[in-house]
């Protein structure tokens, strides 16, 4: 009888979906610390064919935090940091109807990303879109994650987390 | 930080999208083997594990998602005896695949890349034993329970395909349909011999191959992009070693080659070596050489062609399977597609007592003795409660 109620118990506990569920997490609860000089605009999950899933839609201050944003994401994916602005580049004249992507700084290690800043003047979309940012594989493991966002000497955007 | 430590290639989203097929062809694969002899029962329950969550990763177009993939199934065919020679029967096969990021038995989590969906097939089937015929027919459902269309691209299910069986001694043709299109056509010509449906149990009439080839009706955009598979499982020595070698025509070529190791040839242990070409969207083609073991209710695979097929092309990690699969005819027990029965000397003492009875006596004469002067001396061995009136066995054997 002993091990009649524990056999039920485990039964109850494999029909109530997730096994795992005790010690796996399916859900990423993100939170930005921006320590750079600039303020960023956006968090954003990209994919292969170039559309968009927003994350964190705050604007983050230098030195502020973000809200606490739980989205699905477990695992390995390409993220997208738009800036306001980076080592002063701030507006850029594109010619008409060309998109034009350049390299602020350059790719050195790989929790670091080139800063890029991009115009298209409306040829992908309506209007002219300007745009700085910043690109990263990041491999998020689930449950509270804390990343912070910061600038290093040689002026490359470095993704921590905490 | 920027990569996490993956065991194994993930899984595409688009072979997610083809589990449907892949599901209702083995299903009726395996209906096609219970349908070999078409009469007594067959039971298959399984349920595929992989216990990390990094094993079996997602690949969209996001990037790789953790979670697990996971094939449930179970099959079940039983009959019943109408007359001397007439059977009939109902069968249920059920497959449940997919992907979700966590595991679970019956309830999914439904988290948001999840990919899971079923297949189901009945019906019924008649077997006549005195011109060794079968006959079955019946339904296939096949439903879509959960895909983003974030992550994928649309499907075709229903409910409505319908499939049909017919076998003459070794000669059999299944096909299954939707609407008035059929989906697969396939011919089987099961030329082995197998003492388990009264066949021989040796001589070169085991050493017949077993050949199928199977249409598959497939969309390419707008054109139909049909190809055949051709099947030929040869039995290579005393029915437990075999080759199984499958070949898509006109174009693909070789597919896999598996030889296979099973200690009885009832099948109820197996081991597997198998090699797979890989046909990349990329064009590139490479060998997969992967093995299983089969420990009757623990199935071990790395990276198995079977697994390949069915299990959304997983490999490069190990894939664990409890599993149970045992059919049942003239209260024989065999695993699925085996040519013979298990050695079960219980069956066989209760289906031919006047022969069993017959080894007994042969067992008492060798026991008996003679002496010096040719006399024959029976040694009691134990004691034995016997009648004076009643004649007991090692007396008769005696005489």
């Amino acid at each position: 009888m002993k091990y009649l109620r524990l056999f039920l118990c485990l039964v109850a506990l494999c029909l109530t979906a997730c096994m795992s569920h005790v010690f796996v997490d399916t859900t990423t609860r993100l939170q930005i610390e921006n320590r750079t000089e600039v303020a960023i605009l956006g968090f954003d999950v990209i994919s292969e064919d170039g559309s968009v899933l927003p994350w964190i839609r705050d604007t983050i201050q230098p030195g502020e935090k973000s809200r606490v944003v739980e989205e699905d994401w477990v695992g390995n994916f390409r993220v997208r940091v738009r800036f306001d602005k980076w080592n002063g580049v701030h507006s850029f004249n594109g010619t008409a109807c060309a998109t034009e992507t350049r390299v602020v700084v350059a790719l050195a290690k790989q929790s670091e990303a080139d800063v890029k800043h991009e115009v298209d003047d409306g040829c992908k979309q309506e209007g002219r879109v300007e745009m700085t940012f910043a690109e990263v594989e990041l491999d998020f493991e689930g449950g509270s994650q804390y990343l912070v966002v910061s600038e290093d000497e040689d002026g490359k955007a470095v993704f921590k987390f905490r | 930080m920027a990569a996490g430590i993956a065991f194994a290639d993930p899984i595409p989203t688009e072979a997610l999208t083809q589990g449907g097929l892949v599901m209702r062809d083995r299903q009726l694969r395996d209906i096609g083997l219970v349908m070999r002899g078409g009469r007594g029962g067959f039971v298959d329950i399984g349920y595929t594990y992989t216990p990390s969550s990094e094993q079996l990763e997602l690949k969209s177009k996001y990037g790789f998602h953790d979670g697990y993939a996971f094939r449930h199934h179970y099959g079940i065919f039983g009959s019943w005896v109408l007359d001397s020679n007439s059977h009939f029967g109902f069968l249920t096969w059920f497959d449940r695949v997919g992907w979700d990021t966590q595991d679970f038995f019956f309830f999914p989590h439904y988290g948001e890349a999840a990919h899971i969906s079923s297949a189901f097939t009945w019906g019924f089937s008649y077997t006549n034993t005195k011109y060794d015929v079968t006959a079955a027919l019946g339904l296939q459902h096949q439903n879509l329970e959960i895909a983003s269309r974030r992550y994928y691209p649309d499907e075709q299910d229903s409910l409505l395909f319908y499939w049909g069986h017919a076998r003459y001694k070794n000669f059999s043709v299944q096909g299954s349909f939707y609407g008035n299109t059929f989906q697969t056509i396939r011919l089987s010509l099961d030329l082995e011999s197998r003492a388990l449906y009264g066949g021989v149990s040796s001589g070169f009439k085991t050493y017949l191959p077993n050949l199928a080839a199977t249409v598959y009706r497939r969309k390419d955009g707008e054109d139909d992009a049909n190809f055949v598979r051709l099947n030929w499982e040869q039995n290579l020595f005393d029915q437990v070693l075999y080759a199984d070698v499958s070949y898509d025509f006109p174009k693909g070529g070789f597919h896999s080659a598996t030889l296979k190791y099973y200690p009885d040839p009832s099948r109820l242990l197996g081991f597997e070596a198998s090699c797979l070409r890989r046909n990349e969207l990329g064009g590139s083609r490479e060998l997969l050489w992967g093995g299983a073991i089969d420990f009757f209710v623990l199935r071990l695979a790395y990276n198995s062609a079977f697994d390949y097929d069915n299990m959304f092309r997983a490999k490069g990690t190990l894939i664990a399977e409890i599993h149970f699969n045992l059919g049942s005819i003239d209260g024989q027990f065999f695993g699925r597609g085996a040519p013979k029965p298990a050695p079960m000397e219980t069956t066989k003492s209760q289906f031919d007592l006047k022969k069993f009875m017959k080894n007994r006596i042969e067992q008492n004469q060798g026991i008996i003795k003679t002496d010096s002067q040719g006399n024959k001396v029976i040694e009691a061995k134990g004691i034995r409660y016997e009648k004076s009136d009643a004649g007991s066995t090692s007396a008769e054997g005696g005489k």
